[in-house]
Formats: C-alpha cells, structure tokens, sequence
C-alpha cells in the first residue's frame, strides 16, 4: 500500500541513481558516493536482454544519514561528464535492476 | 469546545514560530518593515503568548546567529512598548547561559553572549551589566588549576562579541573595559602556544602568518581599538529605530556567576589556528581586501562563517547567501569566499563540515557566478599548489580529493602543463606527490585512458601516471611455470569455474605442499600454508576481476575456505599480501576488498596494521592508498566500540525508566525475572565494551609502536652515516603519525595515560615525542 511504501522509504539507506553514462563502471560509482560514507553494496541497472549497464543503479549505504547527505551534495553533480540524479528508494529487491535498456 | 481552544491555540503557536524563525528572510518589503509589523503583531499576542514567544526568540538567539541583529532590534521594539516582557527575556537568557555552560554547549554560549552585547546596543540591556559579564568572563583567566582551553574560550567569548559593543562600553566605562583588556593582554603573555606546530595549515608563516586564534583577534582588538571602536561590516537594522530605542528603558542584570570547572564533566573547545591564503595584492581589482589585523577581516569572515553553518546543507540556498552577503560593496567577497570556505575544509583537527559539503558548495557557487568565481578558485588552486612544501600532509590529502572531485565536474581541464617541471624533483616531494595523488584519484572517478587524454601533452608526467589498472595474476605471467604452485593454480580456476563447491575447492588445495615444511613430516592442519594461500587468494580474485560485485561474491562464496586458511595474524597477513600483489596496479581495488575482508572477518585489524608497516609494503608507505586503508581501520573499530556504548547507554536508560515507574507505582514487582533479564544485558554489554576497548587500545599501541619504530630507525640510520635525517621521507611520516592524533582525536584522547606510560616515554626519541606532547597541549 501507499503508506506502507512511504514508512519504508522514510527509513530508507537506498538511493536510485539515474542518468548514468553507459560507460560508467561499479567501480566510479563507489569512489563517488564513497564521499559521503560507507557503501553496503550498489546494484548496476542492466539491460533485460543484453545484460549491460544501462544508466542506472541503486546504491545501498549503512546509515540513512549518509544517504541523505548524497542526496544532499551528490545529486545534481556530475560523473562522467552527464548530471547525476539521485532518489530515494524503497529498498532494492531482487529483479529490478533489470531496465529496459 | 475546550479541545477547539487548544487547537486554536496550537495553530496560533504554529504561526508565531513561523513569523518570528523567518523574519530577516528575503521579502519585497524592507527589513526595517518587516520588524516594525512583526513588533506590533507580537505586542498584541503578549498578553497571551509571553511564555511563548519568549521561548521561540532564546532558540532564534542562539540557532540563528547569522540573524544576530535582527533579532536583537526586534526584541529592542518590544522593549521599548513591553518593558516587563523585555525584562523577562533577558532574565531568561541569563539563565539559558549558564545552562548552556554546564552543558558544555560553548559555541551556543558564545553566540548568545554577542547576542547579550548586542541588545546593549538596541537599548534593552545597560552598559554596566554587559561589562560585569565580561568582568566574570575576564577573571575566569586567574583561577588556578584549569586547563588552558577553559580561560581560553572565555577570553574569546569576550573579544569575540566585543567589536558588537565596544564602542558603547568605551563611551560609558572606558575605565572598567581598560581593566578587561589589561586582564586579557597579561593573560596573553603567559599563554601556552604548543598547540599551534600541529593545528597550522602552513608550517610557514611565509607569505602570510598563521596565528593563534587569540593572538590575532587580540591584534585585531587593539587596533580598533585605536579606531575608537569604528567598523563597517556589521548590519545594524536598529539604527533606523534610534528615535524609538532611545526613550527605552533599559535592564540592569545580577552579577553572573560563571559555573565552576569540572575536571570529569567539562569539555572546552579546542584552541585553532587562523587560516590566511591571501592579501591585498592577490585582488588586485575592486574594493580592497581587509589586513590580516584588520576588525573587519574577522567580523566578514564570521558572518560568512554563519552563513555557511547554517545553510551547508541546501548548497543553492547556501551560494545565493554567501553572494548577495550585505557587506559585499566593501569587500572583494568572492576571495574572502573562497579563503573562509578553504579555512573550513583544511580546518585541524576535522574540516568543520564533511568535505563534500565543500565540493558541493563551490560548484554551486561557480554556477551561480560562472564569470568570476571559477578564476578565483583556479588562483587558489595555483597559490596552495605553489605553497605545497610547507603544507600540513592533512590538508594535502584534502588538496587531493577536493580537487579532482572539483576537475571532474569539468571534463579534467586544468593548466596541467604548468606543473609538469614537478617531475624533475625528488618523486617525494610535496608537489610531485601531490600530482600523482591526483591523477590516480582522478582516474578513481574517471577512467585511466580520459586522464591520460585530458593532461593534453602527457608525456612529461609518465613518472606519475597511475599504471592502467589491471591484475596482475602471477600463475599466468611469463615464466610461471617454473613457480611452484602453477599447475594446482591452474587446476583450481577451472574447479571454481565449473561453480565448485567448498569442498572441492579445499580438496584441490590439499594437494599443495607446504614449503614451509619437510615433506617426509606428518602434514599439520595448523600449521599455515603460505603456498595455499597464494594460489587461492591469486586465482579467486583474478576470476573475481570484473567488478566490486564479482569479486564480493567470491568472497562470500568461499568466506569458510578462507577462515580456514588464514586462522592466525600471520597468514592474514599473508592473504592481504596477496590481494596487493594481484592488485599492485588498482589501489581503490585493494582498498575495496580489504574493507569487506574486515567486515567478515576474514581479516583482523591488528593484521591489517601490521600488515601495512611489513617490509612488503615500505615501497607503498608514502602513498595515500595506504593511510586511507589505515584511518577506514582506525573508523571501523572506533563505529564498533560506539555501537556497544550506545546500546550499553540504551539499556541503562530503559532499566532506570522501570526501576522509576515502579518505584512510583508503588506495587508488588512482578516482573523481578525481566528486571534480572535487564541487569544481565547490562553486565554482558559491559564486558562486550572493555573488550572491544582493550581491542581498540591495543590496536593504537601497535600503530603507536610501528611508527616509532620505523622513524627511531630511520634517524638513526642517517645520523650514523652523518647526514640529516629530515629526508622527504621523514616528514612523510612523521606527518603521518600527527594525522593519527588529529583525525582520531577522541579515541586517542581515552587512552592518553597509557600511551604516556607504554610508548611514549622518556626514551623516545624527542623528535618524535614531540608529536605526542604537541597532541597533549591541545586540550591541556
């Protein structure tokens, strides 16, 4: 329900991540969102079907005030030279990293 | 209908807070306006709503102190129409004063007492209670057997506020203010300065001085002083009402009693260091920048300071602030910008903010003034580059992320060329390495072929070109063969590759003989295994090469095999060898995996210390991957030992909450069982505690130890063989072991007895017990 999704992103760690280059790696996403505390995992959007990255993810943080802090002062800036979005999101499950490329 | 009141009465509670918090906001109407209507709305709930309203304007006065004088004049309007309430108000903030003292709440106490200063000004408080505050203030410095940082903050509480209300006091008992500054200047004097060699941006005072906080706004005191108390920089909205104010009736306030010190309960804040990176000639256009000595250098930089504190957290509405600050006429507000944001980010012994914040900030400010500002951050950029010899090794590392960050956001252009004769130096110099450092943090946030593109003519710096980072898997590099050890690798890769369970794995790995041991003896399960570790480690991580994920999952695969393995210090060591020579060229790798190592405990942090200092590691010893890798450690234990103390604290708090409730309830207990329950949880978090501490301790002796051991050697050495012993490489190091004091403060500060006792005693070399005593002065 509609409430029960808004309790669970008012406590949530995880942020989406949008507007991502194609190109860019795990591994830049870690060093960037890194700066505002320690990561728990990042989940890369793929592709359905060709199962590569596709200008998304979800990155998981330990505590909720790091997340807000990306939000606060990543979001809006760039990686790869392309304006980062950043969201809250509910909690990442299983299946949804899979975009439509 | 009585609910109905209420009701109304929260909402007109609600709309009082909300008129008075945002009062001084933009508006099309003027300040002066705005105060006057809010007066007279305010006047007419009083009656009502003293308590209220009272209570909504102490929490403006001190949370809003970028909002001083606005504040103050609206409370100078009621005053003059409300004499009682002006009363009751700053009886209560006579209180609130106090209170905030023995909280330990200095900050606060010091805005609320410029607040105080300032209401002399809006005729609500007289002159001589002002001066008896400071009075109480001032003697604080003669009391015996405190710690310096206790009279010091007094002392700053005083000079800090006074430029507000100088010119008052001198007017009306010039003779009691010159008995203050006498007490100050002979306070002055004798002061103990130890604190300023670890809390300095610059080792150098060569452009520009890097004073004692004190020192220099005593400095700045005197001369405005000599310009009879005259300054420009504040925003005095109560001056339009002076025709008002003047027929007010003012306050005369009781003596203030200081509450006493407590060597157990209070904490002062730590003693700082100015920080100054331009002057005059480095602005050459438009107004002129205030001197180092000048009143208004310090009464701009703390109105900035405000701005920032406050609106740090919403970077656009922060850079809108800070641009349109009242006083920018005066000054050129884009260097004093940039020089008090640096001052925040390279502030000792912690950036006063999260250094982010700081990126975010100047991005939002070189958007906002895309013409200007960008120039002025390139010419700092180009200043501290130039002043990198002399720099504290903190605030390089802060260098370093603030400005790749920064280039990243635009596309690497920087006037690389310029810095390219750096490489003719000593690679361990500070400028070389900062160079290094940066590109190999750029690449972190980019890709090695873009960094390579965007230096334009990369060739002069191939000496500090960070190598393309890829694995480096030993059973697969020429001459393999002839390693003991190939063809079990070999074997291996393709077991894990046919998705091998545990076992399988650990059966191929059975088959490795240990070389540590003659063949012919009965093998011994307990005894470590250095070849095993090397293929698994190898193999496992080289099939894990493809990102983060991959190689986190085979962690976690293979999480048993590795408790297994790698049972004792000794052959965690060897593991964490082991994922440094597959990922020599992929430091950010390195850090990644030892951070999920330590996580699940697959790794300790004793190992990972002992591990960084190993002779292994001393071709790494002056990069940054290393000293990120050791604070992370240092963080994660210190996170560990905070969770115990806040559950500890958590079930202390619930236990007395029930023992309170039934002692007023009064009945039979029947809930002796859980009481026992809680008291159990208590006594098993205790124990959880000291153990984590006596961890925590022992982790910072070995560290503490280390370093003394690799620097003692190291002077030696050299003075044996007759040269100096201050090598790049010494005040590398020596650098970094103030950086553990600094950026750990907390932490080391509980364990101070024993380190005094165990490491840094009498037989230490002086030089570097001198790191340990300048540490001690910070809070002494």
């Amino acid at each position: 329900t509609i409430s029960q999704q808004e309790k669970r992103l008012k406590n949530s760690t995880t942020l989406y991540v949008g507007n991502l280059s194609f190109f860019t790696t795990e591994e830049q996403i870690y060093e960037l969102f890194s700066k505002c505390g320690d990561l728990k995992r990042i989940i890369m959007g793929l592709d359905k079907v060709r199962k590569t990255p596709c200008g998304f993810c979800f990155i998981e943080y330990y505590a909720r005030e790091d997340a807000s802090n990306a939000l606060r002062f990543i979001s809006g800036t760039r990686l790869d030279d392309r304006i980062i979005r950043t969201d809250w999101d509910a909690g990442f499950i299983e299946g949804r990293q899979f975009g439509r490329g | 209908k009585r609910r109905r009141t209420t009701t109304d009465q929260n909402e007109i509670e609600e709309r009082l807070e909300s008129l008075i918090t945002r009062v001084g906001e933009k508006s099309t109407s003027s300040l002066e306006s705005n105060l006057e209507g809010l007066a007279v709305v305010l006047q007419a709930d009083l009656p009502n709503y003293k308590l209220k309203i009272i209570s909504i304007l102490r929490e403006c006065a001190v949370e809003l102190p970028e909002k001083l004088s606005v504040y103050t004049t609206l409370v100078g309007l009621i005053n003059v129409k409300n004499y009682g309430c002006g009363g009751d108000f700053v009886e209560d903030l006579w209180v609130h004063l106090r209170d905030l003292m023995k909280a330990n709440e200095w900050d606060k106490a010091r805005t609320l007492t410029r607040f105080l200063a300032d209401l002399v000004n809006c005729r609500v408080v007289d002159v001589s209670s002002i001066v008896v505050l400071y009075e109480a203030f001032a003697n604080v410095t003669l009391e015996e057997g405190i710690p310096q940082v206790r009279s010091d903050w007094f002392v700053y509480a005083i000079l800090s506020s006074l430029p507000w209300v100088g010119a008052e006091i001198s007017e009306k008992k010039d003779e009691e203010l010159q008995k203050i500054l006498n007490k100050i200047e002979s306070y002055l004097r004798t002061r103990k300065k130890d604190h300023v060699a670890m809390l300095r941006v610059w080792h150098s005072d060569s452009p520009h001085p890097q004073e004692d906080f004190l020192d220099c706004l005593w400095a700045q005191t005197v001369k405005l002083r000599q310009d009879d108390w005259t300054h420009q920089s504040l925003l005095r909205p109560y001056m339009a009402f002076d025709s008002v104010l003047c027929e007010a009736l003012q306050h005369t306030l009781p003596a203030f009693t200081v509450p006493p010190h407590s060597p157990d309960d209070s904490f002062y804040p730590l003693p700082r260091v100015v920080f100054r990176m331009f002057d005059y000639t480095d602005a050459p256009e438009g107004p002129t920048m205030p001197g180092h000595h000048s009143i208004e250098r310090y009464l701009v930089e703390e109105q900035l300071s405000c701005i920032i504190n406050a609106y740090i957290k919403d970077r656009k509405e922060c850079a809108i602030q800070l641009v349109s600050f009242h006083g920018k006429a005066k000054v050129p507000l884009n260097y004093m910008i940039v020089e008090v944001v640096f001052g925040q980010v390279f502030n000792l012994p912690q950036a006063v903010k999260q250094e982010v914040a700081y990126t975010a900030l100047l991005l939002e400010l070189c958007k906002l003034q895309p013409g200007s500002l960008p120039q002025v951050l390139a010419q700092a950029s180009e200043l501290l580059y130039e002043r990198l010899d002399t720099m504290n090794l903190n605030c390089i590392d802060r260098f370093v992320n603030w400005f790749s960050h920064h280039l990243s956001n635009f596309q690497f252009r920087w006037s690389w060329d310029e810095w390219a004769d750096c490489v003719s130096m000593d690679l361990e110099m500070p400028k070389p390495k900062f160079v290094q450092e940066v590109l190999v943090k750029s690449m972190r946030l980019s890709y090695h072929q873009r960094i390579v593109e965007s230096l334009t003519n990369p060739e002069p710096f191939t000496p500090l070109m960070p190598p393309k980072p890829v694995p480096v898997y030993k059973y697969n590099e020429e001459g393999a063969g002839s390693l003991p050890g190939t063809m079990i690798a070999h074997k291996l890769m393709e077991t894990i590759k046919a998705r091998a369970t545990t076992s399988e794995v650990t059966a191929v790995l059975d088959d490795v003989p240990n070389p540590t041991q003659d063949p012919d003896s009965m093998e011994d399960e307990s005894t470590f295994n250095p070849l095993k570790i090397d293929i698994f480690v190898q193999t496992l991580l080289f099939l894990g090469q493809k990102s983060f994920s991959h190689s986190f999952s085979a962690l976690a695969k293979f999480h048993d095999v590795f408790k297994v393995l790698a049972d004792s210090e000794e052959s965690q060591i060897h593991v964490l060898k082991m994922v440094r020579e597959l990922w020599c060229n992929h430091q950010q790798m390195i850090c990644v995996l030892i951070d999920k190592m330590l996580r699940t405990q697959i790794v300790s942090c004793p190992a990972v210390v002992n591990w960084l200092f190993s002779g292994s590691m001393s071709g790494d010893f002056t990069k940054h991957y290393v000293w990120e890798i050791l604070h992370a450690t240092l963080r994660k234990m210190s996170k560990h030992v905070g969770k115990i103390t806040a559950e500890l604290q958590e079930a202390r708090e619930k236990a007395q909450k029930k023992k309170k409730s039934m002692d007023s309830d009064d009945e039979d207990s029947e809930e002796s069982d859980s009481d026992s329950d809680a008291e159990s949880q208590i006594e098993r978090l205790q124990e959880a505690l000291e153990t984590a501490q006596s961890e925590q301790k022992n982790l910072f002796l070995i560290i503490f130890q280390r370093f003394i051991m690799i620097l003692t050697e190291h002077i030696v050495t050299n003075e044996n063989r007759g040269v100096t012993f201050h090598t790049p490489w010494y005040d590398y190091c020596i650098q970094r072991l103030e950086q553990i004091f600094l950026m750990h403060y907390s932490q080391v500060l509980a364990y101070t007895g024993t380190l005094e006792d165990l490491v840094f005693t009498g037989d230490t070399d002086p030089n570097i017990l001198k790191v340990f005593q300048q540490f001690r002065s910070l809070s002494s």
